[in-house]
């Protein structure tokens, strides 16, 4: 298996504060993989670093053998990197169709416009009826979906996102996570972080557990399920 | 009745001028969170250009508008590239962009001053007469500035709502990280923005000096309103920045007339003053951003 | 020692030594330009307080100036009053118009602050410059309320003119260098005391700092009052020291020259300001030649410095340290 996705040897943070280090991953092509463990241990500062909103302070990251640690965000979006951030961040005096149509931004992306919000719509048909609404005056779950929608909307080699299922109502949450089983099943290439270790380890092909900045376990989601209690103490649970 | 078209007249052509002003400090601030204190330089520019290429060169002043704005969004863009793009990253940005911005509007309007003199010239691109209603002369000058700022403010809408580059500078204003995770180049979109501020200011520069003549301090002033009234609106709010810049062109045309001349800008301020203990964020908040 | 302890000692250090200055150096201009030094490092040091420490982004100090100088001179023109008691008295009328301002503004966030306090200043000029009904008509010709145009003159002085003859401005040096020992006293007291400290948690973390109940609004109106008592008795002290004052103290161009003392200085640090005061005095003097091209080089040292040392002077050495402290 060619890796999609590798990182080698990362570093990040904040001013002088390091939050991971010297991490290596490699994520293959169609998989997917989740991110778990505690809040504040830089599951959310990874997927920054990647999609170029932080610079590494050292390591490599690289899309199919292209370097992009030394990109602006925009270009690594535009090699294919989509990163849906957490809380959403959407336009929010946009209209839904506005914020959906603002993820095919780019030239490549807004060829494919029509043929994507028909397979956002598909997958989370609410939206729909939303259309004309002004993104600020949604609610946690419509917004949930306008924010994976548009990310959706961008197309890209890898998906990544930051904690999709986050204060939402228990049924939303299953809407949230039928949709990303859909998404699997399509063969998209997905890195996703998640709180919830039980519930994405039914997904997952494998899981990192990222505790205090690297990473402490690695595994199938199958392995995970097997021995849950001896990474319980990890998870809080 | 006459009283009134009289202050409806001079207060919408205030309130124009004011407006053409305020949209492009607002854009700027809504997008990078920059007070540009260089403006009242730009609008000073703007008006010397003009007055330059129709005045002393004796072009028509259909080259000398688009000059002035294109040397004016040059400016702007320079302002980005030199002083606004290095401290971005780093932290105090607001205060120290606010700081530089004051040194080169000193620059730039010492520089304007060293070239023309201090002494005020009129600015050629004007229009004489007036239109007669009633028993009150509305002048074509009143007019045209009214005419020129709406269309200015069509086309600036027109832009924003749009076109690709309109959406990449909403979606700045609305939301920095998100517009980058969508594939927006924001320092492209904040030097765009820096150089359609100019552009505006240029524009507003030239007929604020086509009804008070050219001065190198001449946007001084006209800055501070414009500044005011984006308060008024809630910084960065270019749809309530327009009503805003309308509104307090009515007021102050109202209090000239009640009260007198030295007092309107006083009066306007304590206005302002008592909407911001009311609504500290502006009239209009900080959630309307850019939404045209 | 203590750092409050360290600058006490430079204080009174630099005091004494700038106290034998007109004993060594004797020429007229050199005394009377550090005069007007000790006046614009009064005023600097005060707006230091007011924006480097407690993180006010006001630009209405050299308005509290104003108004301390015109003050002292309508006291002295309209019921002569003695300078003597019109200047303290025009410092507590500073101090009172600090407190309007303040309550006006200091609620509401940065950039607000500063295009507020700058439009008051505006405004007050524009009273100033505006008001041509004539409120007294003295020989000399008409004079509105607050002077107009013209300002006023012959409003009494010190009585050091009477006193010394022509070697008065000798004892005005003294009282200018009393003036800026008390501002930088007072300055200390602040940075290292319980306000400075109050500001330095507010910064380094706003919500616990709150949480103890560390208000910034009541804090930082007090550093606003307070900086405004000196502030206004730097005006007073430059109406009495130059026997007119007119609405030129209101001009752009002295806003633009005290903002660059204290950002090539160094914002929010003891000393930082007043190196920036006399380098900029100093700088001043030698752009003199080059006559008009003066405000353009002021502009420009003012831009390079906040885009290329936004922490002045001062923040070189601080720097040096902490590069120091890493490797």
């Amino acid at each position: 298996m060619s890796a999609l996705l590798t990182l080698e040897r990362v570093s990040a943070g904040y001013g002088h504060q390091q939050v991971i280090r010297d991490l290596s991953l490699a994520l293959g092509e169609g998989q997917l993989a989740a991110l778990i463990g505690p809040n504040g241990h830089g599951k959310t500062t990874l997927l920054r670093t990647i999609s170029g909103l932080l610079h590494p302070s050292g390591g490599t990251i690289a899309l199919e053998g292209r370097r992009l640690d030394r990109l602006r965000p925009d270009q690594i979006v535009e090699a294919g990197i989509i990163h849906v951030p957490q809380g959403d961040l959407l336009f929010p005096e946009m209209t839904v169709l506005e914020n959906l149509r603002m993820g095919a931004y780019l030239p490549e992306a807004a060829r494919e416009e029509a043929r994507r919000l028909e397979e956002v719509f598909a997958l989370f048909p609410k939206l729909r009826d939303r259309q004309g609404q002004l993104a600020g005056t949604l609610s946690g779950g419509e917004r949930r979906m306008v924010g994976i929608g548009r990310g959706l909307m961008a197309g890209g080699r890898l998906l990544m996102l930051d904690e999709p299922s986050l204060g939402l109502a228990p049924i939303v949450i299953d809407q949230i996570y039928e949709a990303i089983a859909t998404l699997r099943a399509s063969g998209r290439s997905v890195l996703i972080v998640e709180e919830n270790a039980m519930r994405i380890a039914e997904l997952a092909d494998v899981l990192h557990l990222l505790d205090n900045g690297s990473f402490a376990w690695s595994g199938s989601g199958a392995e995970l399920l097997s021995r849950p209690e001896s990474l319980a103490a990890y998870l809080g649970a | 009745m006459n009283v009134a078209i009289q202050i409806l007249s001079s207060g919408l052509t205030l309130g124009a001028i004011y407006a053409l002003s305020t949209i492009g400090l607002s854009l700027v601030y809504g997008s990078l969170n920059m007070l540009n204190m260089a403006h009242g330089a730009l609008l000073a520019l703007g008006g010397y250009v003009c007055f330059y290429v129709m005045g002393v060169l004796g072009l028509p002043g259909l080259l000398g508008v688009p000059a002035a704005m294109l040397v004016c969004g040059l400016a702007g863009f320079v302002v980005y590239q030199l002083a606004a793009r290095p401290m971005l990253a780093s932290g105090g940005f607001e205060t120290r962009i606010f700081i530089a911005t004051i040194g080169i509007g000193a620059i730039l309007g010492n520089v304007i001053q060293r070239s023309f003199g201090p002494q005020p010239v009129a600015q050629p691109l004007a229009l004489h007469g007036a239109l007669v209603l009633g028993e009150v002369y509305v002048p074509y000058q009143n007019l045209l500035i009214l005419f020129v700022s709406v269309a200015m403010m069509a086309v600036v809408a027109l832009l924003l709502g749009r076109t690709r580059v309109g959406r990449a500078i909403r979606a700045t204003a609305q939301n920095r990280d998100a517009a980058q995770l969508m594939g927006i180049r924001i320092g492209r979109v904040y030097a765009q923005v820096l150089a359609l501020s100019g552009a505006l200011a240029a524009l507003s520069g030239i007929l604020i000096s086509s009804l008070s003549g050219l001065l190198p301090n001449m946007g001084g002033d006209p800055m501070l309103k414009a500044f005011v009234i984006c308060i008024v609106a809630g910084l960065g709010n270019v749809f309530g920045a327009v009503v805003a810049a309308f509104l307090l062109g009515l007021l102050e045309a109202l209090i000239q007339y009640l009260l007198g001349v030295q007092y309107s800008f006083a009066i306007l301020l304590l206005i302002v003053i008592a909407v911001l203990i009311w609504r500290p964020a502006g009239l209009f908040g900080r959630r309307q951003v850019v939404r045209l | 020692m203590s750092a409050g302890r360290r600058d006490l000692l430079v204080c009174l250090l630099l005091a004494g030594a700038m106290a034998l200055l007109p004993q060594l150096v004797g020429t007229r201009y050199v005394v009377t330009q550090s005069t007007l030094f000790f006046i614009w490092a009064v005023v600097v040091s005060q707006w230091n307080l007011v924006f480097g420490v407690a993180g006010i982004f006001s630009l209405a100090q050299m308005a509290l100036f104003a108004v301390g100088a015109y003050a002292t001179a309508m006291l002295g023109y309209y019921f002569a009053v003695p300078m003597v008691v019109a200047m303290p008295l025009a410092a507590l009328v500073s101090v009172a118009v600090s407190l309007v301002v303040g309550l006006a503004c200091l609620r509401l966030r940065g950039p607000y602050v500063a295009l507020l306090t700058l439009a008051i200043a505006q405004v007050l000029y524009l009273v100033v410059v505006n008001d041509t009904d004539c409120f007294t008509n003295p020989p000399s010709g008409c004079m509105p309320f607050f002077g107009g145009v013209r300002g006023f003159s012959r409003f009494g002085d010190l009585g050091f003119r009477a006193l010394l003859g022509s070697k008065w401005y000798v004892a005005h040096y003294y009282v200018g260098l009393g003036l800026l020992t008390l501002a930088m006293l007072f300055s200390i007291a602040i940075v290292r005391g319980p306000l400075g400290l109050a500001f330095q948690a507010l910064r380094d973390n706003p919500g616990y700092a709150r949480s103890r109940g560390v208000g910034q609004f009541k804090y930082q109106l007090w550093v606003f009052g307070l900086s405004a008592f000196f502030t206004g008795l730097a005006g007073a002290f430059y109406g009495v020291q130059f026997g007119v004052v007119g609405p030129i103290v209101f001009s752009l161009a002295t806003l633009l020259f005290l903002l660059s003392m204290m950002v090539v200085g160094g914002l929010g640090t003891v000393w930082g300001p007043l190196l920036g005061a006399a380098l900029l005095m100093l700088a001043d003097e030698g752009m003199r030649e080059v006559g008009d091209w003066r405000d353009i080089g002021l502009g420009v040292i003012l831009v390079l410095f906040v885009v290329l040392l936004p922490r002045g002077l001062a923040g070189l050495r601080l720097r040096g340290v902490s590069k120091a402290k890493q490797s």
